[in-house]
């Protein structure tokens, strides 16, 4: 457990100890104010709803970037033979990376708690609903990353692993608009693979077991094929 | 130490290594010697557990390669032939996180990181970024990383290639100092290194294993007229200049050039086939 833990603290100081850490923290808020102040402004009433959407919308974008490097650069860079010869397990290994760009993503999330507060200091919204919209989006990104996380360990591209991570969160996110063309089972499994479906439960505070095991089993799948590919050396 | 038998590897279709057994006591240095793409690399990826064998087995100090990998990987020390360091790190912090997924408990991790750093020359670069060092700097510290742990068994693959002379003279009396306390495979390009540290040598061509033998002997029964050579009188110098002592490059490429007079004669048999 102990390098799990030392793993997630390296990969947090590389985001940190590089631009990159500040840049996307810097430009992601700066949006996330925006949109904010828009929505706020237009809808006049005490509640984050539209902007959690726009959370989720943005992540779609930013999550793959933030994990396109993984393990693609480890294995461009020749430092997985480091961590692979190390006597340290695989699993230990994707857990570490996975706990380290998690915990840079609740900084980033967690930073927009201001909202909570300013709308809390001007009217009286509805805690719950924030509260379980912020288990919701929290839980969307930890997804993400883990899905980001598996396709930068099937290669050695950086670019090509960002590719194939929005190919996979876009089918996920935009599947709800091909319920139309389907019934019956299909329609319900089409339902029940969309992001938006979930989380739409949980920004209107309402958390439901099947949400939750959506999310935590798509990480866990993840995480177990992000285990295997490294085992089988696909990258090589 | 190490006991391997029967080691194959195969990519696809491709056979790396066939059938490749050999022993290495506690405290030898043995020079992997080869051509590129003899095997050398797979060979050592198999022995670190990097990559599994398709078949055979290998067991270091009594442990099994393959059911026992963490337990083995922890008496290991590698430097691979691309030294694996996270560039954007100082000297200091990737050595430090060496330690510590090496497994090095917390109260002897000071004590090892300032041996190493002073056993591989690093301290004036500690706060250095690594991307900034010169090549011979890297792959001190890519030493440095392989026996932070204090490994019984150093795995050192082409630890000078690239280098400038002062450089490889420097990592070279680096191993030198290292080779005293550990069992030690080096694998390199430059021979005369192999003459310098190796005790014993094993050469590998398409994949087998073609010499396992000590250095001494090796050379020796190359140069069967050797002693003769240096009893001769003074004014046969020019002629034994001309049929001097093989040394080990002599060796190697007389191994290798079979492949060449191979080439020749199915050359050379497939033209007189065209005449008839």
């Amino acid at each position: 457990m102990n390098k799990v833990y030392f793993i997630a603290k390296k990969e947090l100081m590389t985001y940190f100890k590089s631009p990159v850490a500040y840049i996307t923290l810097v430009l992601s808020i700066s949006i996330f104010n925006v949109f904010f102040f828009i929505i706020i402004d237009q809808n006049r009433e005490v509640s984050l709803r539209d902007v959690f959407h726009v959370m989720e919308f943005m992540f779609l974008f930013l999550l793959p970037i933030m994990t396109m490097r993984l393990f693609s650069e480890e294995k461009a860079d020749g430092t997985m033979e480091f961590l692979m010869t190390a006597p340290v397990t695989n699993l230990a290994i994707v857990l570490g990376k996975y706990i380290g760009v998690l915990t840079f993503f609740s900084i980033l999330l967690s930073l927009t708690l201001i909202y909570f507060a300013i709308i809390e200091f001007f009217g009286s919204p509805d805690r719950q609903t924030i509260v379980s919209g912020y288990i919701g989006v929290w839980l969307e990104g930890a997804f993400f990353i883990a899905v980001g996380m598996m396709t930068s360990s099937w290669t050695h591209n950086q670019i090509v692993a960002a590719m194939m991570s929005y190919v996979i969160l876009f089918l996920l996110y935009f599947l709800i608009n091909f319920t139309q063309y389907f019934s019956g089972p299909a329609e319900t499994i089409i339902q029940y693979m969309s992001t938006l479906t979930h989380l739409e439960h949980f920004i209107v505070g309402v958390i439901t077991v099947g949400d939750v095991v959506y999310y935590l089993s798509g990480i866990f799948i993840c995480i177990v094929f992000t285990r295997l590919s490294i085992e089988n050396r696909m990258f090589q | 130490m190490i006991i391997t038998k029967n080691i194959s590897k195969n990519f696809g279709s491709f056979q790396a290594l066939s059938d490749v057994s050999f022993e290495i006591n506690k405290g030898e240095i043995v020079g992997f010697l080869g051509r590129n793409g003899a095997g050398k690399t797979t060979l050592m990826r198999i022995l670190t557990s990097f990559l599994p064998a398709s078949s055979g087995t290998v067991i270091i100090d009594g442990d099994d390669v393959s059911k026992d990998s963490l337990i083995t990987r922890q008496k290991i020390g590698y430097l691979p032939e691309t030294p694996p360091l996270y560039l954007n790190m100082t000297v200091k912090d990737y050595l430090k996180f060496a330690a510590e997924i090496k497994g090095i408990p917390a109260k002897n991790r000071r004590r090892q990181f300032d041996s190493v750093m002073a056993e591989c020359q690093l301290e004036h670069v500690a706060s250095k970024t690594i991307a900034t060092l010169s090549k011979g700097y890297k792959q001190r510290v890519g030493i440095a990383q392989a026996i932070i742990h204090d490994p019984k068994l150093l795995i050192l693959d082409e630890p000078t290639s690239g280098l400038d002379p002062i450089q490889n003279l420097q990592v070279r009396n680096l191993i030198k100092n290292l080779k005293d306390q550990r069992t030690v495979i080096i694998s390199t390009h430059i021979l005369s290194e192999i003459e310098h540290i190796a005790q014993r040598v094993l050469m590998i061509k398409s994949g087998k294993i073609i010499i396992d033998e000590s250095l001494g002997s090796l050379i020796s029964s190359h140069n069967p007229c050797e002693l003769n050579d240096k009893n001769s009188d003074e004014s046969s110098d020019k002629g034994s200049s001309e049929s001097r002592a093989m040394n080990l490059e002599d060796i190697f490429i007389l191994y290798h050039s079979e492949q060449k007079s191979d080439q020749d004669n199915n050359k050379n048999s497939a033209l007189v086939n065209h005449h008839e």
